[in-house]
């Protein structure tokens, strides 16, 4: 069973309680600890902080998508506003906050259109594009504002692909196993 | 793996309330929204030492005030020290390379430790400390519900231009008390992996596939649970004849008294001299304090 409500819409029951725990575990994996991952690089961390937002906007819409990354959105301003040289005070808002309030809409976007191809292609998709959108957005804005050099996209594309792959895993093996949907060939072979 | 790594819920400080009953508890909850509302817009647009070191020495005094125990409100730094700790590394290896005109104390290769990146170190450790403290304050000192009627009357104006107010204030009261389920949800399920001698990643690894072989064990179930609880919640809501958008009222009706205006005014006015008083620098107060 899934989450059933009897009433519809971007703000029905059901997507209240989804967007409501989704929150819950951002805020868990940023207290722990548990969804950055240190990478001894300009970037600092490698995350999975997006994929609650992911599978958020895959579940319950873009705008679900949307509150569950604000979590994510003032985590990551809290953790490294301090950590660069900023020109002015809205270089941080604009690089740290708003460019990572994209994430669920683009997941969103492209689950949708690949949804009817395959299902676990959909996910693993929406998982990867998540993640990029994440990365282009606030890579883009942080050179735009002359933060980065353009010369760090090479160094971090290494991290980009970590974080579209786990995204991409995470995703499948979430909200397939939530949906019940088949992924490989399940049981067991003896 | 020591006993210390399995106690998540000991030191996830958010959504807990400590019911002490001072005077910051029985601070009418709008008035403690707006003034911590205050303190965030404030710490998130200063960037310089002596304003943050301020909002620091302000959210210690509220902590103090509302004898919320010192060991506990400090146990809510643990999970960020591996960011401390990488906040310092990093601005010594990198912050000053290219600043012109910085005094260095010490250098060695890339290592050059100088007064920019000792600055950089002491306010953006000051900044992560105050949001930390801060967040897990604003829970400690309103129950959930409190904190859901003052985001309903605080933000209630937004209504009529159609943000949906209550829906948003239900969600965040859900998130809330959701952490502290869900943190000892994961110490089950790391008990129950260690138990089986499984590789349970809480520990700091630079090598990130190892960490996310070691983690996705722990995250997965964790969204799992979190989806199914959320199913069982929805049920218990549409049973009690709950609809996202409906109309509604509410029993618990606020007053503000004398004592909760002059806390906002104060307040307020803290934070407004944060943000637009011409702080000195740390430097000039050295140079006119200290060494005159």
């Amino acid at each position: 069973m899934s989450l059933q409500s009897s009433n519809e819409g971007p703000f029905s029951t059901r997507n209240i309680v989804l967007a409501g725990v989704l929150l819950a575990v951002a805020l868990v994996l940023s207290l722990t600890g548990l969804g950055y991952f240190p990478v001894p690089n300009v970037a600092q961390q490698a995350t999975i902080m997006h994929v609650p937002a992911i599978v958020g906007a895959v579940l319950g819409g873009p705008v679900v998508g949307l509150i569950v990354n604000l979590v994510f959105s003032f985590d990551s301003y809290t953790r490294f506003v301090g950590g660069f040289q900023w020109p002015n005070a809205i270089a941080p808002i604009l690089t740290l906050f708003v460019s990572r309030l994209a994430i669920g809409v683009v997941a969103w976007l492209v689950y949708r259109a690949l949804k009817g191809l395959n299902e676990i292609v959909a996910l693993a998709s929406a998982g990867a594009a998540g993640a990029l959108a994440n990365t282009a957005f606030v890579l883009g804005f942080a050179i735009s504002f002359g933060v980065l050099p353009v010369e760090v996209i090479p160094v971090v594309l290494p991290q980009v692909a970590f974080e579209a792959i786990l995204g991409a895993v995470v995703t499948v093996a979430v909200v397939a196993a939530y949906k019940r949907l088949a992924v490989g060939r399940g049981g067991s072979s003896v | 793996m020591t006993a210390m790594d399995f106690e998540l819920s000991r030191n996830i400080t958010v959504g807990q309330y400590i019911p002490t009953g001072s005077w910051v508890h029985r601070l009418d909850p709008r008035i403690k929204l707006i003034v911590f509302i205050g303190l965030f817009a404030a710490l998130s647009l200063v960037f310089t030492a002596v304003p943050t070191g301020l909002a620091l020495a302000l959210i210690f005094a509220i902590a103090i005030a509302g004898r919320i125990p010192a060991g506990y409100v400090l146990s809510g730094l643990k999970p960020a020290l591996p960011v401390l700790v990488l906040l310092v590394i990093l601005q010594i290896l990198f912050r000053g390379q290219s600043t012109p005109g910085t005094v260095v104390y010490f250098q060695w290769w890339i290592v050059n430790i100088n007064d920019v990146a000792l600055m950089a170190i002491a306010v953006g450790t000051a900044r992560i400390v105050a949001f930390i403290f801060l967040t897990s304050l604003l829970t400690m000192v309103m129950t959930t519900t409190e904190l859901t009627h003052a985001i309903e009357s605080v933000f209630g104006p937004l209504q009529r231009v159609g943000v949906p107010v209550r829906e948003l204030a239900l969600t965040a009261t859900i998130a809330l008390r959701f952490v502290p389920t869900l943190a000892e949800e994961l110490e089950r399920v790391m008990k129950a992996q260690a138990s089986r001698l499984g590789e349970i990643g809480l520990r700091s690894d630079w090598r990130p596939d190892r960490a996310a072989r070691t983690r996705l064990p722990l995250i997965v179930p964790l969204f799992l649970t979190a989806l199914r609880r959320g199913e069982d919640l929805v049920l218990a809501m549409e049973a009690r004849g709950y609809v996202g958008g409906a109309r509604r009222n509410r029993y618990v009706q606020y007053h503000a008294g004398p004592r909760d205006w002059l806390v906002l005014v104060v307040g307020l006015a803290f934070c407004a001299a944060l943000l637009f008083v011409p702080w000195p620098t740390v430097p000039a107060l050295w140079a006119q304090w200290v060494a005159p």
